[in-house]
């Protein structure tokens, strides 16, 4: 089976079967082509060679779900194959058939309730019921529990695991190896796009899964050099909302000169506590900014002109242009403090340090990979000394080398005297970089951790919430 | 005392005559919205629909056939819209605006070509108080049956799930692009018939630019009814009552434009006022594109 | 430009030419006229004598202004429909100020084009301000307004402000000094052409050469990177509505104050709404635009002609224009900001 997007061999030469009953985990990284090899199975994508055969319907609950957020939970489960009396919806039948298919798979479920109001966790459980109504032969699940707490997940595989035995094939795909080998029975590695590895799960292990995931040695990070980290950002009873993202009552301290990791699940207040130091959103309580205090009302402008920078989760909507070039792009942000002239040597500059491909200042950016786009956003938030960076999500979705480039870029800055933020749902990127961890869990701070004493449980415990 | 109840209920029924075609519009208008597609050319269904009634009409000598015609033209102006904005993926604002300017060149032609006069053209059979009744009721009637379809059949569904999320709507099975451009189409057959009002109803002619704008306020009565067509129709009353005013007014001395301008007025402090508190449909607006 | 961009360009330029010439010519065979003969008149008398391509220009004038302000505005994200108001209101203030206070002619011609740009930037900056303030759609804001300005400038013309006795429909003849001079001898073309040709080359220089210019594209292109990036949305939709109507409102201006030295309520034919089709047939690039502003002022003085020569109805001139409109469409697919 192959599939291009684009320049790009998204999918390429990829066999893969399963068998009925078995739960086969599909992993790889960010962008090796897992979601897309689903997508193509349940028939969402067209691969440009090869084809797809399967002894009954396939169902895909979707990493981010396809669900309609403004209507009721019955309409989204039965939407396209109603029960009908006449000409109308017969509501009665429907909502009494969701309910029975939520006892049927242990899934309680209020079917009238409006989807936009449910915890991601039990939306998750309306994305399944969808696709389990209609009885499938094969489910796929990507990446299923991104955004479930640790207890979550383990309910979520028990149900997973009654599927199987019911004779349902289910196909895992995920980055998460200890769920991997806790549950599944076989495994198949991608990496770019190809299938480089089959094993049956009790015949491998997380190292050499990693390794196959990863191919050649990983680029080493800069080093750590020995600082004393200063007072820079200091905060009490910080609360912020952004959207649906609460921040509650935080406090924790940034110092010059440190990163300090933010561990949490997707979902938990991130979002609302990077959207408050950017001056998007008003916060209360107060914030300390070397030494004196920030303005709740403040703008995005007032931030960065005291030497804040945010590195937003989105970078295609909320940091780039994408139909401009890359000087435009570089430029984006201090467009006030450089003059024009000194637009092109600005461009330069970041394109060197952070190696953006093509090297070319008048490129489109919308036609560059997303690593060096992200390359490029990065690069820009550290040009001009920054005194505080967050960086939220700063390597989703990049190929290695380059999310090794950022990282190391960002330990740079941290030792030349910056103070950073850094928010990530991947905790293995937060290993590797902060000086000190701490965890976000609804919304408040609930551990906290120096590199010494990083203990991954208690992390994972705190991350679900609980003591 | 009989004759400010006769004031009264003259402006009441004044009100009726004038939110009609404004009722037909907005239900229009709010079938096409919650399918996700903005409609700007309200204003040209209308004309539409005015004037090919009245050509119609004429021709066969039948306020009905030409009230037919009418929804017929509406129905295929839409369908241009519904065709650029759903297989193009075209701007919905500009190809709306696009629209209303040819669909007012396009009767204007038509005068010319036709009755051999700028202008407006001559007077053709009509629909007496009978029918003209029958118009009105039938704006509620549509009304009622608009607000059960959305909320109650499996077509409503489908709509109401394109305008909100098309992509989710596609991974279900259903055909946004086409639910999408039979919503617009309907829609404009609806609206269509506000026209026919205009111009078989009210009066018995069409004339240029006897629309004046109404396929706006119908916009403006859209978001104001907070897209259902209850909402909209009752929005659609509210500003036929500030256009029935303008006689009453008139003559106790307040300058015509004034009186001519309250609707518009009315309308954008409803806009000022409602903004950012009331949400569209979320796909509103947003070309769907398959990948 | 990208190459997607280029090839994008020269297949919207082939629909354009399909939709005029076939639209066109459906349309003058139905009024019996053979198209060889209804287009040979319409080019004919655009550009047939010298003074006919002095009228060919003024029409371009004409719509240089209002496409030039609302091309501002698209680049800012905004949708301007109400160039029409702003332009009308613009020409009454320059119509009533000029002949209200008699000024000798280096004061008198600036004061007058000034009342215009200011009385068409206050029109712009209402729905400017309803935007910014409340997120109100500037798209059903400016089509309102555009009706409130006729009502507005009629009552205006024929009450309170009224110039002439009786209730006269417009302002009093401007004085001499008041007038734009001509710039072809006995042709009705003015000055106020080269002050749209400076006035295209200066907003493009702004906008690809200024941080102004580079933070409205920004805010039209990427809204939330713009806001991220220090950009006040609010306000820079406020400045590009008020700057879209005060150059539709010097549009209506230099049309009183060259062309027609008076305000009359029905001095334009429509100029704002097609001014859409020229910003958008020019890419929404200033210097394109005034390619595009001669192409449709062709249209529109040829059209006049076609009517009187060949009998075509002068109608067909707007119904193709619509059509452009629709089929350019695509030009611009805004990212969804609606804010109701």
């Amino acid at each position: 089976m192959r599939r291009r997007f684009g320049s790009v061999r998204a999918v390429d030469g990829v066999d893969l079967s399963l068998l009925p009953g078995e739960i086969h985990a599909l992993v790889g990284e960010n962008g090796a082509g897992k979601s897309t090899l689903a997508a193509i199975a349940y028939g969402a994508v067209r691969a440009d060679e090869g084809t797809v055969d399967a002894t009954g319907f396939v169902g895909l609950v979707h990493q981010h779900f396809k669900l309609i957020e403004r209507l009721r939970v019955w309409e989204n489960v039965l939407l396209n194959r109603e029960p009908r009396r006449g000409w109308t919806i017969d509501v009665a039948a429907a909502r009494a058939r969701v309910r029975a298919l939520g006892e049927r798979y242990g899934l309680d479920i209020d079917p009238d309730a409006v989807v936009e109001t449910l915890p991601v966790g039990i939306k998750q459980r309306v994305e399944l019921l969808r696709e389990l109504d209609r009885e499938p032969a094969v489910l796929l699940l990507d990446e299923p529990t991104a955004a479930l707490a640790p207890s979550e997940i383990a309910s979520f595989f028990a149900t997973v695991q009654g599927l199987a035995a019911r004779g349902t094939a289910v196909l895992v795909v995920t980055h998460k190896l200890t769920e991997v080998i806790a549950y599944s029975q076989r495994v198949t590695v991608m990496r770019a796009g190809k299938v480089v590895a089959r094993h049956l799960t009790s015949e491998t292990g997380i190292d050499q899964i990693a390794r196959e995931m990863v191919g050649g040695d990983v680029p080493a990070l800069a080093a750590r050099a020995t600082t004393v980290a200063t007072p820079l950002l200091d905060v009490r009873g910080l609360s912020a909302t952004s959207g649906t993202s609460e921040l509650l009552d935080a406090t924790f301290a940034v110092g010059a000169g440190e990163i300090v990791g933010i561990a949490g699940i997707e979902g938990n207040g991130q979002s609302a506590l990077a959207d408050a130091l950017a001056g998007l959103v008003p916060f209360a309580g107060s914030a300390d900014f070397a030494g004196r205090p920030l303005r709740a009302d403040d703008t995005p402008a007032a931030r960065l002109a005291l030497g804040i920078r945010v590195i937003p989760q989105d970078r295609r909507s909320e940091a780039l242009v994408l139909d401009w070039n890359v000087r435009d792009n570089v430029v984006l942000g201090r467009q006030r403090s450089l003059a024009p002239a000194q637009y092109g040597a600005a461009a330069r500059e970041v394109i060197e340090r952070f190696d953006v491909r093509p090297p070319n200042a008048d490129a489109i950016v919308d036609q560059l990979s997303g690593g060096n786009q992200q390359k490029l956003v990065v690069g820009r938030m550290l040009a001009g000394a920054p005194r505080l960076v967050v960086a939220y999500q700063p390597t989703r979705g990049i190929d290695i080398g380059a999310a090794a480039l950022v990282q190391s870029r960002l330990i740079e800055a941290r030792n030349a005297g910056a103070g950073v933020l850094l928010i990530s749902f991947e905790l293995d990127e937060i290993f590797a970089c902060a000086d000190r961890v701490l965890v976000i869990a609804g919304g408040r701070f609930v551990g906290a951790f120096e590199r010494a004493d990083i203990d991954r449980g208690r992390i994972g415990t705190l991350m679900a919430g609980h003591r | 005392m009989n004759a400010t109840l006769a004031a009264v209920l003259a402006v009441l029924g004044l009100t009726l005559v004038k939110a009609t075609p404004l009722i037909y519009a907005a239900l229009g208008g709010v079938l096409s919205e919650r399918s996700g597609v903005v409609n700007i050319g309200l204003e040209g269904i209308l004309i539409a629909g005015a004037f090919t009634s009245v050509a119609v009409s004429g021709a066969t000598g039948n306020p009905i056939l030409g009230a037919l015609a009418g929804v017929v033209a509406g129905a295929l102006v839409a369908a241009i819209l519904a065709f650029v904005a759903t297989r193009l993926g075209v701007d919905q604002i500009v190809a709306g605006t696009g629209l209303n300017i040819a669909a007012l060149a396009a009767a204007a032609f038509g005068l010319v070509l036709i009755y051999h006069q700028p202008g407006a053209s001559h007077e053709v059979p009509a629909f007496g108080k009978g029918g003209e009744a029958t118009l009105i009721v039938l704006a509620f009637v549509m009304t009622a049956a608009l607000q059960f379809v959305l909320a109650r059949t499996p077509w409503g569904l489908r709509v109401r799930a394109c305008g909100e999320d098309p992509g989710a709507a596609e991974s279900a099975g259903i055909d946004a692009l086409a639910t999408r451009f039979w919503a617009v189409v309907a829609g404009g057959a609806i609206a269509a018939l506000g026209g026919v009002y205009l111009s078989l109803a009210e009066l018995d002619l069409y004339s240029d630019g006897m629309t004046a704008g109404r396929g706006f306020i119908a916009l403006a009565a859209v978001i104001f009814g907070r897209w259902t067509p209850l909402g909209a129709t009752g929005a659609a009353l509210f500003f036929g009552f500030f256009a029935a005013l303008q006689y009453t007014l008139q003559r106790a001395g307040v300058p015509s434009e004034l009186m001519q301008a309250l609707p518009y007025l009315a309308a954008l402090v409803a806009l000022a006022g409602l903004a950012g508190r009331v949400r569209a449909p979320a796909a509103d607006g947003v070309p769907f594109l398959r990948s | 430009m990208s190459a997607v961009l280029r090839t994008r360009t020269a297949r919207d330029l082939i629909v354009v030419i399909v939709v005029v010439f076939g639209v066109g010519s459906i349309a003058m065979l139905l009024a019996h006229v053979s198209p060889l003969i209804g287009f040979g008149a319409l080019f004919d008398g655009a550009f047939g004598t010298k003074s006919e391509v002095a009228e060919t220009l003024v029409q371009a004038t004409n719509l240089l202004f209002p496409a030039l302000g609302i091309a501002v505005a698209f680049r800012a994200g905004l949708f301007n429909i109400g160039a029409e108001g702003q332009l009308l209101l613009g020409g009454f203030a320059a119509g009533w100020v000029g002949a209200q206070f008699p000024l000798p002619g280096y004061l008198a011609i600036p004061m007058v084009l000034t009342a215009g740009t200011l009385a068409g930037g206050a029109w712009g900056a209402i729905p400017g301000f309803l935007r910014a303030r409340f997120g109100a759609n500037e798209v059903i804001a400016t089509l309102m307004l555009n009706v409130v300005a006729m009502l507005l400038a009629t009552f205006l013309v024929t009450g309170p402000l009224q110039q002439g006795g009786g209730g006269a429909s417009e302002t009093a003849t401007l004085p001499k000094a008041a007038q734009l001079p001509d710039l072809i001898a006995d042709s009705r073309l003015t000055w106020a052409f080269i002050i749209a040709l400076v006035l295209a080359f200066v907003l493009r220089w702004v906008l690809q050469r200024t941080v102004f210019g580079y933070e409205l594209r920004a805010a039209g292109d990427a809204p939330l990177a713009a806001k991220r990036a220090g950009i006040d949305l609010g306000r820079t939709a406020f400045v590009a509505m008020a700057l879209s109507g005060a150059i539709a409102g010097l549009g209506g201006a230099t049309l009183v104050s060259g062309v027609l030295h008076r305000f009359n309520i029905g001095l334009s034919p429509g100029y704002g709404f097609i001014a859409i089709a020229v910003a958008l047939v020019g890419n929404l690039d200033p210097l394109w635009i005034i390619v595009a502003s001669i192409a449709f002022g062709m249209l529109q003085s040829g059209g006049i002609a076609m009517q009187a020569e060949a009998g075509v109805p002068r109608e067909v001139v707007s119904l193709v224009t619509g059509l452009v409109i629709i089929a350019l469409a695509g030009r611009r697919v805004m990212a969804s900001r609606r804010t109701t």
